[in-house]
């Protein structure tokens, strides 16, 4: 922080696509808000003064403000990306926001991210399915190798932002694709030997065109994904995996 | 115990129902068929080349493919049955490829408007991807057609007159078109399957396939000057049959 | 309005909520979480380090128990816990971890042979048993004796939640988000739900239900420097207090955080510290044993965040354009580690300073974290006050933290206390006393109440901006409650907060918009916000003592004789501008462990009377038995306290589970 220099604060202007469904006939427009810029100010601090100062009315989504939460998805001069990381020093002085496409408009840059994730999850089945209902919690636990462990906390890094489907190209053209989040969360449970389901099973959820075989490869998720997940190596691995299965 | 819990353990029992197998099979194809392809494609541009060492070269080239050093005399037939099996292959290729892309107008506005939003280079690729491809759909389908029908066409002086005569544009067209279809198409083969690790390296494979995609170019394009110039000398204007070198001094 | 009927009503989505309604689905009842923000959003994804339970599977962790896990958190304490909460706690928790292993939690897994570890600023070579390897790992914590903080990088919150929340999708509980309760629905000593606001569309709604459970989280938001997540606001508490039959616990015990990064507040976790990090100041010296000889870096938060700033005034912080601030220096765990283990820290320092902390060392100043104090509830979670309110996690003073928590003890809290309190409840919905008749009239009466309070706010055209007092608020909190307390400050805080309560009146909103307008919102929660910031104040103000996270300067020793209490606060009445203050006394004659010496911080303090023959018996005990559970038993019986799922003994590596029971 101390290397920061003090230089002259730059006056930013942060146009906002405005919106709100609860007013059919308005059509959405770019509102410009202008504030100065302050040392290490993230679109989080710039939106928050922004409401607080300027306009009440403007929604918005932050949670944890730390990059952890995934509520703050939205379009930064046209990418997906989290706001609440972005530091306006990043960006030129005039910055385009838009809410995340692919997800149902709350109003201006609030999307519902969570109804989404939740349809996907119920049709997906994305939680692990263990032998019952009743494990044994008293006794010592069943060993895993630690390598393993790792990897698979490598993939469960999402925190379904949605950033990756905003970013999908498949998804522009194929409502019902699963998208990265889905498809990277099943390659999680695939890869977990405590989820008891076969490739066959697995083949049920993402085998067609809506699932692993309707990917197109654009990698639009992998190079959005705020942590920074190995987004296409998974698909492509669940891809190998769908395909041997057939075949074998 | 009034349980609600939905996971009902399943092993890894084949599938009676749900999504069919044709999807696994679909994918596959359209894979290894574009990889063939461009296989033959990659070789066919070194064989065209040939012109470039000279006549002779090309002739010699062309007397291999159609059997002559295996057979004592040529069988231009064998260059039909090779360029039907191209053909048929190239038509999987595209039914699949067809088959999987979107149907309606609208579904492309909306992809067009998202690239150009995302200006997300591998998204962009799909696009150059799908335009090339239908410039491939006529483009190669004329010039396979004329290799099924005249296999006898091909030689040094015939193909010079065929290009020169007539075809120059629509072969421009195509080995322009064909070249960046091969190597985007090779490129996101790679991609989607994670070939050798190449998915988390995306930056070095996009190098390799440009430098690939230029060199065939540039190869491409001197062949394509050298069939025009010879297309361009008085006895190919003339019809003339080229006579190997070896066998001129006989006449 | 639209009323919905459910039996169980959970508000909050975080680890708590969602395992109580998981636990009461499992039993057959319905469940119906609100939540302000998709579940998995909760602020348990933050919790980063990890969870204690003392599974004792690692070399460092070989001779952990329920019993030493009991010492450590009754101590971090400063022995302001329920001791029976605490015994529960700590015999479920390794359960808890073990259940979220059956449910996919990724935990970190012992590899045997060595590995290297920094230990006190020295890298050791620790080897690992064959027979520990692949079971679960765990950490250093501060505070603790033993390694027993189970962990999964630093995501260790955001992998429980995961699991947590994609349970509750296969047991289709149904999540409404984006909801907010703003009244508990409650006549005559018992609470039926609740009504709640819709934040998308700005309509209210009505819950009846037989149980009511708030998990709502903490409060850190009362706060201008806070590393909790903007939605800790501690509405669920605060219409706790509101309904005026059921008191908070602990107000004043507020938590601050050693390593909130400096200027922003965002955590960076203890686990930083615990897997061998320092604490440098302005001279990038190493300050900490000099103040704290026994634990250093790794005594409890409370003493820790208190030799920070203790230094920092005595001048030696480093000095930047926002202020001061010290230094944490995890460079010598290497680029290794800090990628594997800890590399959400490493993301929070590259997005937000732009440093690379393998290389660079981390500004950091201790940042308000956790709220102790809460709904207070009974052994079961249920409120004191209202029949069929129960509260669990953060949001509850059910009161296994006293007045601190240890690191990893509060994701531990939500998880356990979800399962013990969603059996109880369970049972109270298998009861006939929870049977009520539906009142319409209740909904109509205090629906309509809310309704009118909400246009009154929209329509009053007043001068006062909800901001202007939230933030005015904030900084107060921040200035006068923070670390360092004194009557004059206190008394300085208790007077502008009131000030502020009554500009509430005055609020007046600058824009009518459809739907959930962000203004309205900020009008309603900051008042209830600033009763919570009055509760906190005014109980710090009468606490005359020094306790746990409660620091008086102008009574710096802990006061066994006066003040082992627990304080209740209780808002009198819609026009009150105080709480009314209570205190429950601790019985020092049914303790387990007998306050005296924490083990680090200040060992001077004032005695209780009870104190030294309690010790005795205490003594007499230990010596009259051999095995470990039938001396406990002696001393303090609680197993008949848990539900019978979760009576079993735990399996160790060196304990079999069935033993002499």
């Amino acid at each position: 922080m101390s290397e920061l220099i003090a230089r002259e604060r730059r006056q930013l202007e942060l146009r906002v696509l405005r919106y709100n469904p609860r007013y059919p006939d308005a059509t959405p427009a770019f509102q410009s808000y202008f504030l100065e810029e302050a040392d290490a100010m993230t679109l989080f601090i710039a939106l928050n003064e922004i409401r607080e100062q300027q306009d009440p009315s403007l929604q918005f989504d932050f949670v944890c403000r730390a990059g952890i939460c995934g509520s703050c998805g939205m379009l930064i001069n046209g990418k997906p990306g989290l706001a609440c990381r972005t530091l306006t020093a990043d960006l030129p002085a005039c910055i385009n926001l838009a809410p995340l496409p692919g997800f149902e408009l709350i109003a201006d840059l609030s999307v519902n991210t969570g109804k989404w994730m939740r349809a996907m999850s119920e049709r997906l089945e994305t939680w692990l399915h263990a032998a019952g209902d009743d494990p044994d919690i008293d006794s010592l636990e069943p060993v895993m190798e630690p390598e393993l462990a790792q990897e698979i906390y490598e993939l469960e890094r999402c925190i379904e932002c949605g950033c990756c489907i905003a970013a999908c190209g498949t998804i522009q053209m194929r409502e019902d694709f699963a998208g990265a989040v889905g498809l990277n969360k099943l390659a999680r449970l695939r890869l977990d030997p405590r989820d008891t389901r076969g490739d066959a099973d697995f083949y049920e959820l993402v085998g067609d065109e809506d699932g692993v075989f309707g990917c197109m490869s654009l990698l639009g998720c992998e190079d959005s994904c705020p942590k920074d997940l190995p987004l296409g190596t998974q698909i492509a691995w669940l891809r190998r995996r769908m395909v041997a299965s057939t075949l074998g | 115990m009034n349980s609600s819990y939905k996971a009902i353990p399943t092993t890894g029992e084949p599938a009676a129902l749900g999504p069919g197998r044709a999807n696994a099979w679909l994918d596959l194809l359209q894979g290894v068929s574009g990889a063939v392809l461009v296989a033959f494609m990659w070789v066919h541009m070194f064989l065209v080349s040939s012109i470039l060492l000279g006549k002779d070269a090309m002739y010699t080239v062309t007397r291999m493919l159609e059997g002559e050093f295996l057979f004592g005399r040529p069988y231009p037939a064998l260059v039909s049955a090779v360029a039907v099996t191209v053909l048929a292959i190239f038509l999987v290729h595209a039914l699949v490829a067809v088959w999987k892309l979107p149907g309606s107008y609208r579904q492309y506005r909306v992809f067009w408007h998202h690239s150009r939003g995302l200006r997300h280079t591998d998204t962009t690729l799909w696009l150059v991807q799908v335009v090339t491809g239908l410039v491939l759909m006529f483009t190669a389908t004329i010039h396979l057609y004329d290799m099924i029908m005249h296999p006898s066409m091909i030689g040094p002086h015939a193909s010079s007159a065929r290009v020169y005569g007539g075809t120059w544009l629509l072969d421009l067209v195509l080995m322009f078109a064909v070249e960046v279809h091969a190597g985007i198409g090779i490129y996101r083969l790679i991609i989607k399957w994670d070939l050798f690790g190449l998915t988390r390296r995306r930056e070095l494979l996009r190098r390799v396939v440009t430098g690939i995609v230029l060199f065939y170019l540039v190869l491409g394009s001197f062949t394509f000057a050298a069939y025009l110039k010879i297309g361009a000398e008085p006895a190919v204007q003339a019809g003339e049959r080229y006579v190997p070198s070896w066998q001129q001094g006989a006449h | 309005m639209e009323i919905i009927h459910t039996d169980v009503l959970v508000i909050g989505g975080g680890l708590a909520g969602l395992r109580v309604a998981i636990g009461a689905r499992r039993r057959g009842h319905d469940a119906i979480v609100l939540s302000l923000v998709p579940p998995k959003r909760s602020h348990s994804a933050a919790a980063q380090g990890g969870m204690q339970a003392s599974l004792a599977n690692s070399l460092k962790a070989r001779g952990d128990n329920e019993d030493v896990h009991f010492a450590d958190t009754v101590r971090g304490s400063d022995w302001g816990a329920d001791q029976d909460v605490v015994r529960m706690f700590v015999h479920t928790a390794p359960k808890a971890v073990r259940e979220l292993a059956a449910w996919g939690v990724p935990w970190n897994r012992v590899k045997r042979g060595p590995h290297r570890a920094i230990i006190n600023g020295q890298a050791e070579t620790l080897v690992e048993s064959d027979a520990a390897h692949g079971l679960i790992d765990a950490r250093d914590f501060g505070g603790t004796r033993k390694w027993r903080t189970c962990y999964v990088a630093d995501g260790t919150g955001h992998s429980m939640l995961y699991a947590m929340s994609d349970q509750a999708i296969a047991r289709d509980i149904p999540v409404h988000e984006r909801a907010e309760a703003l009244v508990l629905l409650h006549a005559d000593g018992r609470c039926y739900g609740a009504i709640v606001r819709d934040l998308v569309t700005g309509r209210l709604r009505a819950y009846l239900a037989r149980a009511t459970c708030i998990a709502s989280g903490g409060f850190g938001r009362i706060y201008r420097v806070s590393t909790n997540a903007v939605i800790n606001e501690g509405i669920g508490a605060a219409i706790a207090l509101e309904t005026g039959a059921t008191p908070l616990g602990n107000m004043e015990a507020v938590q601050f955080h050693p390593t909130g990064i400096f200027p922003a507040g965002i955590l960076v976790t203890e686990g930083c510290r615990g897997d061998g990090g320092l604490l440098l100041d302005g001279d990038e010296y190493r300050f900490m044993p000099d103040y704290e000889p026994e634990k250093r870096e790794l005594a409890s938060r409370d003493v820790v965040s208190r030799r920070m700033e203790q230094h920092i005034a005595e001048g030696k912080g480093a000095r930047t354009r926002f202020g001061e601030h010290l230094w944490l220096d995890i460079r010598l765990l290497g680029a290794a580690h800090i990628d594997s283990r800890l590399r959400e820290v490493k993301e929070i320092c590259r997005y937000f300073l732009g440093i690379d902390p393998s290389r660079e060392l981390i500004p950091v100043r201790p940042a308000q974290h956790y709220s102790m104090g809460g709904i207070r509830t009974d052994y079961r979670g249920e409120s004191t006050g209202l029949k069929g309110l129960f509260a669990a996690g953060e949001a509850a003073c059910w009161d296994m933290h006293g007045f601190n928590r240890l690191g990893g003890n509060s994701v531990a809290e939500t998880v356990v206390a979800g399962m013990l309190v969603g059996e109880y409840i369970a049972d109270w919905c298998d009861s006939p006393d929870s049977d009520f008749r539906a009142s319409t009239a209740l909904v109509r009466e205090q629906g309509g109440a809310v309704a009118d309070r909400l246009e009154a706010i929209a329509e009053s055209g007043g001068r006062e901006n909800p901001f202007e007092i939230l933030r005015l608020m904030q900084e107060t909190m921040t200035d006068k409650v923070g670390i360092f307390r004194s009557g004059e400050r206190l008394q300085e805080a208790v007077t502008t907060l009131q000030s502020l309560l009554a500009r509430c009146r005055d609020i007046g909103l600058r824009t009518q918009v459809r739907g959930a307008n962000p203004e309205l919102a900020a009008a309603y929660r900051v008042e209830k916000m600033l009763k919570l910031a009055l509760c906190v104040s005014a109980g710090a103000l009468a606490r005359t003592e020094s306790r746990g996270a409660h620091y008086r300067e102008d009574f710096p020793r802990r006061d066994d004789a006066q003040w082992l209490s627990r304080t209740l606060s209780t808002w009198p009445g819609p026009e009150a501008n105080a709480p009314t203050l209570d205190y429950q006394p601790l019985d020092v004659m049914a303790m387990e462990l007998p306050p005296g010496w924490r083990g680090y911080g200040a060992k001077d303090h004032i005695e209780h009377p009870d104190t030294g023959r309690r010790q005795q018996q205490v003594e007499a005990v230990q010596q009259q038995h051999s095995d470990r559970f039938e001396r406990q038993r002696a001393l303090l019986s609680f197993e008949s306290l848990l539900p019978e799922r979760f009576q079993g003994r735990n399996e160790r590596l060196a304990e079999a589970k069935e033993g002499a029971a």
